[in-house]
């Protein structure tokens, strides 16, 4: 038997390289995936003890006072002791702001305690002095030498770099600066940790519900906090390897049944010369196993290989990352996996192949019989698998449950596939039809639905991948209007510009609407007033069209005055508020809201009560949509200078958008990996089909079919077959994005509506069609260049 | 148009001259065919015989211009063959020549009717009534034309073939072992039908066969061993026909 076994291998080496390719993806995928997943571990795990800055305990505490109250009992006895955490400020230099907020970690004047990574310059020896990092100083332009101000107003400081640093990842600050100095920063300012280097007793008298523990404790606590974040990360993408090999199962399914079928007259010969059932069975399935192994092994090598490249590239960006290292578990469990797949999907198709009788063989040449029948448990399954699925939907809507919609959307789609047999040859029959008549689209529609099963199954490997990228895409799409809606609601501003001390210049707000990247500016009249001593601008706001987002027009009701947030706490307990203007005390309505930035907003009927002189107090600007946050922020605050605070939610907006548009890229990327596959499992069936149809094609071409005539039936086949599986999917998709919507946003959101992302979904159809037709290229061509003569004299 | 066309035809329907064809190259070289010089005359029931490999069926292949000649040349209903290229040869099959093969001669999932019209579908000719009705009732298929070629007998099956080859009205059909899958009864049956189409449709027939019994009812028989023609015999006696054979496995 195992002549026979090998020959078999050599003789159908070629017939299986579909399959092998499939699984040489999934294995190679899983593999790169690990490498990339140690690298990023270690890269980010590398530098975690750093901060303890050599010392032996960890103080871990509450808020930045007790971190206070820790670093002056360490000052004041001479124990070494650093802070772990940071302030977020705005920075500027020479008066032009330089970002909104820049992370501020201490840098201690102790060189022993000194834990930061020098590249230039030298550190700190006194207060003013600050360390700034170097990944941070390329988009600003920050230089050893430059007096930066911390800080916003009178609260600022000013510091100067004296030398830069690499910081290493997850402890990404911009800025370092001596503890004096960052303490000034209490409202921003977040510690959580000291490295201390007294008795544990000595914190717990300073500070008594601090705890304390062995600094290596806190360190391995924390990479392994790094560690599950990567982990679930890895785990996400394993999901989407999960869905690959699945699809991977249908392919490789499918080909054994097909190869199956062609050789049922050798296995019944086999079968006469006195090879038992279970002989053959081992035989097969022992070819399966081979397969299996030789393709894990080249998607071992394949993946190890595509991760060295990725790390490398990876690294080009990101000099964090650690070196790509193959871990044994990794490489072992996508081993595995790629060999059970293998074998798993080979293991019904074996079955009944095998249960051919030995008398098959001597019958006379009838060719492989192409015929299956799709029994009636089956309908039945389908249909219990359809009605329980939708049921557990419509439950999972009402309830808003979510593992229930999985397991509901999973048995549903288990149900379309059971049905498929009938669904999709049905369906490709009309499509059929629709493409119009003539011999070669009848030829085709005829041929694609002569095995109902194998049909299905092809179209099914298809449609796992393009449903759920329609309903990825459609969901994200609705998540992205609905945090459109919110954050119009949030940010209705996309900057705003307040004057800190005096009016504006007059010629301020044209220069703004000259700016690159911006689409619209209001120029907003008011006085600069006192509010229990704080100075603030007060504007009236009349017509906002054009500038606000959202449905909210930020123009108070006569009386009323709209502050922000910062200014809440001066509203008195009857809800009013005293404003100074020009000595004179106007006692309001006060309401409190923000996004609208440093300036209480008032109705011009207010404002002409509080000042007859209304002079320039703030600008307001809308971005053209795809500005670049960063410059826009940048071109602004050169304008503004000193004169005005730079605020509004162009940055946040944009970096929202930023997040769907990479979570939508990554998914359908993921996703990709099993439409590629699916996709050469088209070509497999197609091929495999030509070699089964050859003397049929033989018989067509000599009475008369031209070779473009049967190269274009191979395409329409190929494209009836992709179209209908994506139509479908796509239809499927829709509706659980639907569901996905209402179960996950519909408690978040009043109506959680589903958003259509068309011109994504059509390109999705597109690019299945295209492929579908790439898909035939190959086998429509083998097809087309066998001559009559050739096809007839073939077995 | 066609009229003229069968007037003036010469009155050979179908030559070879020289025609040589190999397969393989090196230590694996095959000459299926040396050098072979023949004339079907139109009109006439031809019967081409030999052994197993002796070159019958490659030479049917390339008479029909189904598979290209190494050297020499092919001539078909006045045609040149050797110039033309997969579309012209396609398309000249489409419309000058008619097949019927041994076995798998029907697409299965077509009926008996849609298979006939098959080749007129495929050119887009329009169909001729007349003669369609006539091809259906020679080979007494009318009752049969919706049944798909799984619901037909072997006999039947042949029958619905050699309608297929003759409702295009081509200047030649080739048979390639038509009866070779089919009892006695039903290879009588369907070799009565071919010599029925020579002799009441006008048809030239050239049949491949190794059967003795299919040649006796051929007007003509042509001899081949080895790649050559050892004896091209005009209606043959029984004892001629085998002493021409045995000359031929000498």
């Amino acid at each position: 038997m195992r002549s026979v076994l090998l020959a078999s291998l050599r003789h159908h080496t070629r017939r299986y390289v579909a399959s092998a390719i499939a699984v040489v993806i999934g294995v190679g995928f899983v593999v790169a995936t690990g490498m990339l997943t140690g690298a990023t571990r270690e890269g980010l795990t590398a530098d975690t003890g750093a901060p303890t800055a050599g010392l032996e305990t960890m103080v871990s505490i509450t808020d930045s006072r007790q971190a206070d109250r820790l670093m002056a009992g360490a000052a004041d006895r001479g124990v070494p002791a650093v802070t772990l955490g940071y302030a977020m400020e705005p920075v500027s230099k020479d008066g032009i702001q330089l970002t909104r907020s820049a992370d501020v970690a201490e840098v201690s004047t102790r060189p022993a305690l000194q834990w930061q990574d020098l590249e230039s310059g030298r550190f700190p020896t006194a207060d003013d002095e600050a360390l700034a990092d170097t990944n941070a100083a390329k988009s600003t332009g920050v230089a050893v030498g430059d007096v930066l101000r911390i800080g916003r107003g009178d609260d600022g400081r000013d510091v100067t770099v004296v030398g830069m640093v690499d910081s290493p990842v997850g402890l990404g600050n911009d800025l370092y600066v001596p503890w004096s100095t960052l303490r000034t920063f209490q409202d921003s300012l977040w510690v959580d940790a000291v490295a201390w280097g007294g008795s544990p007793s000595l914190a717990a008298d300073l500070v008594p519900d601090s705890t304390t523990r062995a600094a290596d404790d806190w360190v391995a606590e924390r990479q392994a906090e790094i560690s599950r974040g990567v982990d679930i990360i890895a785990v996400m993408a394993l999901l989407f390897v999960a869905i690959a090999f699945f699809v991977a199962v249908l392919v490789i399914a499918n080909t054994f049944s097909i190869l199956f079928a062609q050789r049922l007259r050798e296995f019944a010969l086999l079968r006469c010369v006195g090879v038992t059932r279970r002989q053959l069975r081992r035989s097969v399935r022992l070819e399966a196993l081979a397969l299996g192994v030789a393709a894990s092994v080249v998607g071992v090598v394949g993946g190890a290989l595509g991760g060295v490249a990725l790390v490398a590239v990876v690294r080009h960006w990101f000099d964090d990352m650690g070196a790509p290292a193959l871990d044994p578990r990794w490489v072992g469990g996508a081993f595995a996996v790629g060999v059970l797949v293998t074998v798993a999907a080979a293991w019904l198709p074996t079955r009944s192949a095998t249960k051919v009788a030995p008398l098959a063989a001597l019958r006379p040449d009838t060719g492989p019989d192409v015929r299956s029948t799709a029994g009636r448990i089956r309908l039945a399954l389908a249909v219990l698998a359809l009605a329980a699925g939708s049921g557990a939907l419509f439950l999972s809507i009402a309830a808003e449950v979510v593992p229930l919609m999985l397991v509901g959307g999973m048995v549903t789609f288990v149900g379309v596939l059971l049905l498929g047999p009938w669904l999709i040859p049905a369906l490709v029959r009309l499509a059929g039809r629709l493409v119009g008549d003539g011999p070669v689209r009848r030829l085709a529609a005829g041929n694609a639905v002569r095995n109902p099963r194998r049909t299905a199954t092809t179209a099914a490997s298809l449609l796992v991948g393009v449903t759920l990228t329609t309903a990825v895409l459609t969901g994200l799409a609705s998540s992205r209007s609905a945090l459109d809606d919110e954050m119009d609601a949030d940010h209705p501003l996309d900057a705003t510009l307040s004057a800190t001390e005096g009016p504006l210049d007059a010629g301020l707000a044209e220069r703004i609407a000259a700016a690159d990247g911006v689409a619209d500016t209001l120029a907003l009249d008011g006085t600069i007033a006192t509010i229990a001593g704080d100075a603030i601008p007060v504007a009236a706001v009349e017509r906002t069209l054009g500038v606000v987002r959202g449905t909210d027009d930020l123009s108070p009701a006569d009386g009323t005055v709209l502050l922000p947030y910062d200014e809440s706490e001066h509203v008195r307990k009857d809800g009013t508020v005293v404003v100074t203007v020009d000595g004179t005390r106007h006692e309001l309505r006060a309401e409190v809201g923000g996004g609208f930035g440093q300036a209480a907003l008032v109705s011009p009927a207010t404002l002409a009560g509080l000042t007859s002189d209304p002079r320039p107090v703030a600008v307001w600007a809308r971005a053209v949509p795809g500005t670049d946050a960063a410059d826009l922020d940048g071109d602004l605050a050169a304008l503004a200078g000193s004169s005005a605070t730079l605020e509004g939610g162009y940055a946040d907006r944009q970096w929202v958008d930023l997040q769907v548009d990479v979570m939508t890229g990554a998914v359908v990327g993921l996703l990709g990996i099993s439409v590629v596959i699916a996709l050469i499992g088209i070509g497999n069936t197609l091929g495999l089909s030509v070699l089964e149809r050859s003397r049929e094609n033989a018989l067509l071409r000599a009475m008369g079919l031209t070779r473009q005539q049967l190269r274009r039936a191979m395409a329409t086949e190929g494209l009836l077959l992709s179209v209908v599986a994506t139509v479908v999917g796509t239809a499927i998709g829709l509706v659980f994005a639907w569901v996905g919507v209402q179960v996950l946003l519909g408690p978040l959101l009043d109506d959680a509506a589903v958003t259509v992302p068309v011109a994504q979904l059509a390109g999705v159809i597109g690019v299945a069609a295209v492929a579908g037709l790439a898909a035939c290229v190959l086998p429509a061509r083998r097809a087309a260049r066998i001559t009559p003569a050739a096809g007839l004299a073939l077995d | 148009m066609t009229q003229t066309t069968q007037n003036t035809r010469v009155h050979t329907a179908a030559s070879a001259r020289d025609l040589t064809k190999t397969y393989g190259r090196g230590d694996s070289l095959v000459h299926a065919l040396r050098g072979v010089d023949v004339d079907l005359p139109a009109g006439r029931f031809t019967a081409i015989m030999g052994p197993s490999g002796s070159g019958k069926s490659t030479l049917m292949h390339c008479l029909a211009g189904l598979d290209g000649a190494t050297s020499g040349s092919v001539t078909v209903a006045g045609r040149d063959l050797a110039g033309l290229d997969d579309t012209a040869l396609t398309l000249f099959r489409r419309d000058h020549i008619g097949f019927v093969f041994q076995a798998f001669n029907l697409l299965p999932m077509l009926t008996a009717g849609q298979n006939i019209l098959l080749p007129l579908e495929l050119s887009g000719r329009a169909v001729d009534r007349v003669r369609y009705d006539q091809v259906v009732g020679v080979l007494g298929l009318a009752d049969r034309l919706g049944h798909l070629p799984s619901q037909l007998s072997g006999g039947q099956q042949q029958r619905v073939a050699i309608a297929r080859a003759l409702v295009t009205q081509p200047d030649i059909v080739f048979a390639d072992e038509p009866t070779g899958n089919l009892d006695s009864e039903a290879s009588a049956e369907v070799l009565g039908h071919l010599r029925r189409s020579v002799r009441e449709l006008g048809m030239t027939v050239v049949m491949v066969t190794h059967e003795l019994d299919a040649a006796a009812y051929a007007d003509d028989v042509v001899v081949i061993h080895d790649g050559a023609i050892t004896a091209h015999l005009s209606d043959p006696g029984q004892d001629e026909l085998v002493a021409a054979l045995r000359g031929g496995r000498a």
